[in-house]
């Protein structure tokens, strides 16, 4: 056995070896730097100085999109921009003062950006001025030259072909900032990058993954003057140092149709509010349209201050979407669900009769209906034609909030419809449980009489709205609404194409429930006693409800008074949502006017104006016996009114409904 | 009492503290001026936090110093199951960064368990290799079980993925059974496998990344997407720097920004690109330094185990700043083994100031006893 201390002896042999081992390796590694630094010091000292190798991103085109009738919506526009790089600029005052020339600015205002950006490295580019004219760049490029440090950056702008036509629904993309990256980094697992654009709204936000490809890299060569140029194979140094060639993202096709899109936002002219239609068999959304609106281009060209301003500072808000990202109080338009429910409960059935005397108490409260003298013997058809209040107060009175909940549910209210765009509102269908959660309350049966003509705790979107429409014509099925048919790759490619998906369907026990609830629609815009009938339109057969969204709760005196007396702040939403034809339905819409008072004058014409436009494109030859019947319809009332030999007028528009 | 902290003082070995605070020195300026153009990503004060590290190691150093020697044997093997242990919660539960899981989060820190496995396999080595035959000299047989103790962190690591490190266990071990008088027969023979069993790796155990890193070194000029751009800029920021260097803070290949890493792995790059040749000259001989005083402890303790521990934790920095050194000059495929001490990370300067305890542990224990 050996003692420690031989122990380590008899490996020192080894220890000096490896000493040596270590001296070697260093020596090696210095031997190699001086082959760098001082065999090829100077030509690599030149290649730092002059010729500067960059690896620089190529963006990848993003997909475009496209109608359901192969318009193109969004394109990509390459655009131009004027960019400085300090650390090449070498007369400042010669050069600027030739630039600012070149795009009619002043010195100082360039010498302004400068300053702004001086705390960023010299190397860092400056834009200067963005999206430059095509002159503008000529002339750039011709006196490269003389302006050492500025050059011409290329850039893909996003452009929207219709500009702030569905701007709610496209979306926009714009860069990704430094707030955002983090979270964004976190939510996608991907590794974006500061200033990558990406969808922030809509369908760009929603595809971003299909639409956005890959970004590939180019090496540049950039020489001491800052004027880039493609790199000249002239020295093995960089032989073989390849661009990678970016991935087109794809495209998409959506269940929108332009046309439609087009009259929906010329309805809307002046309007504050929003309109979209579905396709009653399958859920397709085909118009979505929210006025005011905004350029989406605008995003993706980097947003000027001033536009910024009028879009955040305007009281309209033209950045929020009234279809699918707001909620308001249904109105009149629940009174369709109210009377389904009671007619299912078997609280009323076709024949009921309800003497409206112009109001309806309970307990100590007085519920008014918006016509002052009363409907006087009312039945279900009637009630909902002529839009009586107490009818369906007096239903509502016999059931259950929960009763009433239940129907409102499995048509499609209270919860998200599933769209596939971000930001879905859910609205609200109470119930006694909700209310106790809420509020720590017990439900009053007042309540569900303001419940039961679409009012108190009761909120909806227009999209909820149509599918809920869409329900009553189809016989109870709810689809789930969708707006993307098919993703395409670059050749055309089919990656991924969408069906219907129903999501629910509600039986109902008694076959006659729709059947009256229907006909008390079509009698709103068909009959002339109807609330709608005056803006019926014309070859379309629709059936429909109008309604008012209450915007502050007016007190007795104040039901009575003419809304557009009021403030415009304080002037009901005007609601319309129908489908059409009325016998064989393909479309369902729903429309908001914000203080627009009434829905007959305000929303009635937009779902009209939607629906006519769909009818002409897709149905042209039921459009035309449609037209056949209108005139029957009307022969048969003015013959009914001649009978009744009293010369009666169509009601006032403006007055004809709450 | 005055009389006895003198001499507690005079008997200190300062030489190992003093060594590893001169090549910090010189790598927390390298570390500033390679970031200080980068306040937009937030660089710009990573060498604040390097200070940081480095107090934390000091006090780490100083403290371990006043462990008995002794202490370490007997928890030779506590340590490597802990290290172990460590790495295989990372495996289970790491966070996942630049594509690997390498980091383990508690609360506020995030440490790279890999970097404390190097350590706790020396340990283990040490305390094995003093006690099974300490006096014979090693041939195949012998090298089974060692082998094994080795395997298993490394396996652990290569598929969080991280090959540099992995690879990096493997090279200890090679040293310390090289100094462990492995008879020069078996050295050769190894080589062979060595050899082979390398072809095997690259053709059928290499993910492509890895591949491309290889091919890359070979050729970097042949790489088809431009992966070898990263060893090119290198090249030129070290070639670029001549005998005297650009200067210190005028680095432009690191402004230029060619390398997402330069404030880690390629930070000898930029070094070399300010101070030149005669810069390095001067680093190496810093590192050389440290190496040299390390082997000459390794050969003057009384007790074995201290001197394979030495041993071992001389060639866990040894390695590191070799092929560090190499890959950035393009000896060696890039790899990412941050170079002691001059690299940006808290483990990796944690594990410094652990040896450098150790060792001045052991040399002052040489001095109290005799």
């Amino acid at each position: 056995m050996f003692g420690e201390e031989e122990l380590v002896k008899i490996h020192k042999e080894r220890a000096t070896i490896l000493s040596y081992i270590i001296t070697a390796a260093f020596g090696l590694i210095l031997s190699r730097l001086w082959y760098l630094q001082v065999y090829r010091g100077e030509t690599l000292h030149n290649y730092s100085i002059q010729n500067r190798l960059r690896k620089e991103v190529v963006w990848a085109p993003r997909g475009l999109i496209y109608s359901r009738d192969d318009q193109l919506l969004v394109d990509n526009i390459p655009r131009f921009d004027a960019i400085l790089t300090p650390q090449f600029l070498i007369d400042a005052e010669k050069t600027l003062g030739k630039l600012s020339k070149i795009l009619n600015t002043d010195v100082s205002s360039i010498k302004q950006i400068l300053k702004k950006n001086s705390n960023q490295a010299k190397y860092r580019p400056i834009i200067v001025k963005k999206n430059i004219s095509f002159g503008e760049l000529a002339q750039i490029e011709t006196q490269n030259a003389e302006l050492p440090g500025v050059s011409v950056d290329t850039f893909i702008s996003r452009e929207y072909t219709d500009k702030e036509i569905g701007a709610h629904l496209l979306g926009y993309i714009s860069e990704i900032s430094q707030v955002q990256l983090p979270k964004l980094r976190q939510r996608d697992k991907m590794d974006y990058r500061l200033g990558d654009f990406i969808g922030q709204f809509g369908i760009e936000e929603q595809l971003d993954r299909y639409l956005r490809g890959e970004n590939g890299h180019e090496f540049v060569e950039v020489d001491a003057r800052g004027r880039r140029k493609r790199y000249i194979n002239t020295d093995n140094l960089f032989k073989g140092i390849e661009d990678e060639k970016p991935l087109s993202g794809m495209n998409v096709k959506l269940t929108i149709d332009r046309d439609m899109q087009l009259a929906a936002f010329n309805s809307l002219e002046g309007k504050v509010g929003g309109v979209i239609a579905i396709a009653i068999d399958s859920g397709e959304v085909l118009t979505m349209v929210s006025r005011p609106s905004f350029d989406p281009s605008q995003f993706s060209r980097g947003l000027t201050p001033e536009y910024w301003r009028s879009l955040v500072g305007n009281k309209e808000h033209p950045l929020r979407d009234r279809n699918i990202q707001e909620h308001f109080s249904p109105g009149s338009t629940f009174k369709a669900i109210t009377g389904i429910a009671a007619f299912e409960k078997g609280e009323i059935d076709e024949n009921t009769e309800v003497n409206c005397g112009g109001s309806f108490r309970l307990g100590r409260k007085v519920y008014h209906c918006w016509k002052k003298e009363g409907h006087g013997p009312t039945n279900l058809v009637k009630a909902i034609r002529e839009s009586c209040n107490v009818y369906f107060q007096k239903a509502a009175n016999r059931m259950d909030i929960d009763d009433l909940s239940y129907y409102a549910k499995h048509f499609g209210m209270g919860s998200r419809t599933g769209i596939s765009l971000p930001r879905e509102v859910s609205g609200l269908i109470p119930s006694k449980e909700w209310k106790k959660k809420r509020y720590g309350q017990e439900w009053q049966a007042g309540e569900t009489l303001s419940c039961a003509i679409g009012q108190s705790y009761v909120l909806a979107s227009t999209i909820q709205m149509a599918i809920s429409y869409a329900a009553i014509a189809n016989g109870g099925k709810i689809y789930r609404p969708y707006v993307v048919k098919d993703i395409y790759d670059t050749d055309g490619e089919l990656i991924k194409t969408f069906t219907p998906e129903l999501l629910s369907e509600i039986k109902l026990k008694n076959p006659k429930t729709l059947k009256y609830v229907r006909e008390g629609l079509f009698q709103v815009v068909n009959n002339p006693k109807g609330t709608a009938f005056a803006r019926r339109g014309q070859g379309i057969l629709m059936a429909g409800k109008t309604g008012t969204s209450q915007v502050k709760s007016a007190s007795a005196d104040k039901v009575y008074q003419k809304c557009e007396l009021m403030d415009y702040e304080s002037r009901h939403h005007g609601l319309f949502v129908g489908f059409a034809p009325y016998d064989n339905p393909k479309i369902a819409a729903a429309a908001i006017v914000e203080h627009g008072c009434h829905g007959s004058s305000a929303a009635t014409p937009v779902v009209e104006a939607v629906i006519t436009q769909y009818m002409k494109k897709y149905h042209p030859e039921i459009y035309l016996q449609n037209l056949e019947k209108d005139k029957s319809i009307r022969d048969s009332w003015v013959k009914s009114l001649r009978a009744a030999a009293q010369p009666v007028t169509a009601p006032a528009p403006d007055s004809s409904d709450e | 009492m005055n009389q006895a902290i003198l001499q507690f003082l005079k008997r200190f070995d300062f030489s190992f503290i003093g060594s590893m605070s001169a090549i910090f020195l010189v790598g927390v300026l390298n570390l500033y001026s390679a970031t200080h153009s980068q306040s937009h990503e937030g660089l710009d004060s990573l060498y604040k936090s390097q200070i940081g590290w480095y107090l934390i190691s000091l006090f780490t150093a100083i403290g371990i110093s006043f462990l008995n020697p002794k202490t370490f044997e007997r928890f030779a093997y506590f340590g490597y199951l802990t290290t172990l242990f460590l790495v295989l919660l990372v495996l289970l539960m790491g966070k996942v960064g630049m594509g690997a899981q390498r980091w383990l989060i508690l609360g506020p820190i995030r440490m790279q368990p890999s970097e404390f496995m190097k350590m706790g396999l020396v340990l283990a080595l040490a305390r094995y290799f003093t006690k099974v035959y300490p006096e014979r000299q090693l041939g195949f047989k012998d090298l089974i079980i060692p082998a094994i103790i080795t395997a298993i962190p490394a396996v652990m690591v290569i598929v969080q993925p991280d090959l540099g490190t992995g690879m990096l266990l493997v090279f200890i071990f090679c040293l310390m059974i090289f100094y462990k008088r492995l008879k020069w027969k078996t050295i050769v023979s190894l080589g062979v496998i060595g050899l082979v069993s390398g072809v095997l790796m690259y053709n059928f155990g290499l993910r492509e990344y890895q591949k491309k890193r290889i091919h890359t070194f070979i050729d970097p000029y042949e790489d088809a997407k431009g992966s070898g751009y990263n060893a090119i800029q290198s090249e030129i920021a070290i070639g670029s720097g001549r005998l005297f260097g650009k200067g210190f803070k005028n680095s432009s290949q690191a402004s230029l920004n060619y390398l997402p890493e330069n404030h880690t792995d390629f930070v000898f790059a930029i070094f070399n690109e300010e101070h030149g040749f005669f810069g390095s000259v001067f680093l190496v001989i810093l590192y050389l330094v440290f190496f040299m005083r390390m082997i000459w402890l390794a050969t003057s303790v009384q007790r074995f185990f201290d001197s394979v521990l030495i041993i071992g934790i001389m060639s866990i920095f040894f390695w590191h700043a070799f092929i560090n050194m190499a890959m950035v000059s393009g000896l060696l495929p890039i790899v990412g083994i941050p170079l002691p001490l001059m690299s940006y990370g808290g483990s990796s300067m944690l594990t410094f100031g652990v040896g450098v305890g150790i060792a001045t542990s052991i040399s002052n224990s040489r001095n109290f006893f005799n």
